[in-house]
């Protein structure tokens, strides 16, 4: 452990342990789950950062989203979203959830992500090498430090705006509102961490 | 019941072209290095023509696929068939065979046949077909959409499918977050 990081540790014992062990669920949606095997094993080993894949949403508090999202992969991407247990954050990866990359004009293919989940950072490239992954985790511990990664809070405040979003794209979701209404709308008294 | 081509991995693309010539009307074949051979034909002698070259051992519909030719206002279906290999653990690219199959149907009327009493393996070939170009398979088992979730006026293969119209309308016109924050305040 750096020794400079102790007061950090001291002051807030629960985030720096989250921010430091990062559970992944690797969503599967495109050509950039092909850059994950090698950056999760020996080659890269994501296990230096504190990176371990787990076997479901509700045990992880990173979600990668990799590559092209459809408007199927879609639906599952936000029930995926939703299962997971607060603080989470989500990285895009690849050009193509920021605004559509080379599937721009695809009759299937949705052009940006963060209309329908918040995300909080994104790996641009067409692919980005497994260096960048780790690039953009230790910029995701900087915007932690900061308070900034507030992607799940802003989930919570805008619920219905993104909700609405989502019906309008979908029509009839298949499951009931994950947040009520007001009572249930953020405030920093109720931070868990 | 004789599989020439499979049991004996021995296949003789000149047989089978002479074979397939004295036998039907109308087929236009090309060989290609001695491996693909191309048959153009007319659209009622596909099924005689399917079950005759299973027959002969090619029992492997690879793919059906489906070009829009929109300016001769035709579709134009091609099958991919090829053998099975008579020794399953050495397989060599050298011995791999293929038969593709091609026939134009019209584009206004979208209607064929469907070949799945010939090839079980059609069936969600010819779903695709139907979702993707909007072609009716006459006497398929279950015609329902194979992958799409949503409706598309126009099938979305099709080449007068306005992708970019398309996406500016549904993906497009959905505000961001912030906009729509903009508008409720």
């Amino acid at each position: 452990m750096d020794r400079n990081q102790i007061r950090k540790w001291l002051k807030n014992l629960g985030k720096m342990a989250n921010k430091y062990s990062f559970h992944v669920v690797y969503f599967c949606t495109g050509c950039g789950i092909i850059e994950i095997p090698p950056s999760i094993t020996t080659r890269w080993d994501a296990e230096r950062f504190g990176i371990i894949p787990v076997a479901t949403p509700r045990q992880a508090n990173l979600f990668l989203i990799t590559g092209y999202v459809s408007t199927k992969t879609l639906k599952a991407i936000i029930r995926t979203y939703e299962q997971m247990p607060e603080p989470k954050y989500t990285v895009a990866f690849g050009s193509c959830p920021i605004n559509g990359g080379m599937y721009y004009d695809s009759y299937n293919t949705i052009t940006s992500l963060d209309k329908y989940i918040p995300v909080d950072g994104y790996i641009a490239g067409c692919m980005p090498r497994p260096e960048a992954v780790f690039i953009g985790v230790t910029h995701l511990w900087k915007l932690i430090d900061m308070d900034k990664a507030d992607g799940y809070k802003r989930y919570r405040e805008d619920y219905t705006l993104y909700r609405a979003n989502q019906e309008q794209l979908f029509g009839e979701l298949g499951w009931p509102p994950l947040f009520q209404n007001e009572k249930y709308k953020y405030s920093n008294s109720q931070q868990t961490i | 019941m004789t599989y020439a081509v499979s049991k004996k991995g021995n296949i003789n693309m000149e047989l089978l072209k002479q074979k397939l010539l004295s036998g039907f009307n109308g087929l236009d074949i090309q060989l290609r290095d001695d491996q693909r051979m191309f048959i153009s034909t007319e659209k009622e002698s596909i099924l005689s023509l399917l079950s005759y070259l299973k027959n002969e051992g090619y029992e492997h519909l690879a793919l059906i696929s489906c070009n829009d030719w929109i300016n001769q206002e035709k579709f134009e279906l091609v099958y991919i068939l090829s053998a099975y290999m008579a020794d399953d653990n050495h397989y060599q690219e050298k011995e791999k065979r293929s038969i593709i199959l091609k026939t134009n149907i019209s584009r206004k009327v979208a209607k064929f046949m469907t070949i799945t009493n010939i090839f079980n393996s059609a069936e969600p070939y010819e779903r695709e077909l139907h979702e993707m170009f909007g072609i009716i398979f006459e006497g398929h088992p279950r015609l329902t959409p194979l992958m799409l979730e949503r409706e598309y006026e126009v099938p979305p293969f099709r080449k007068d499918f306005d992708s970019q119209n398309y996406v500016d309308n549904t993906f497009g016109k959905i505000p961001s977050i912030a906009e729509r924050k903009e508008g409720t305040k």
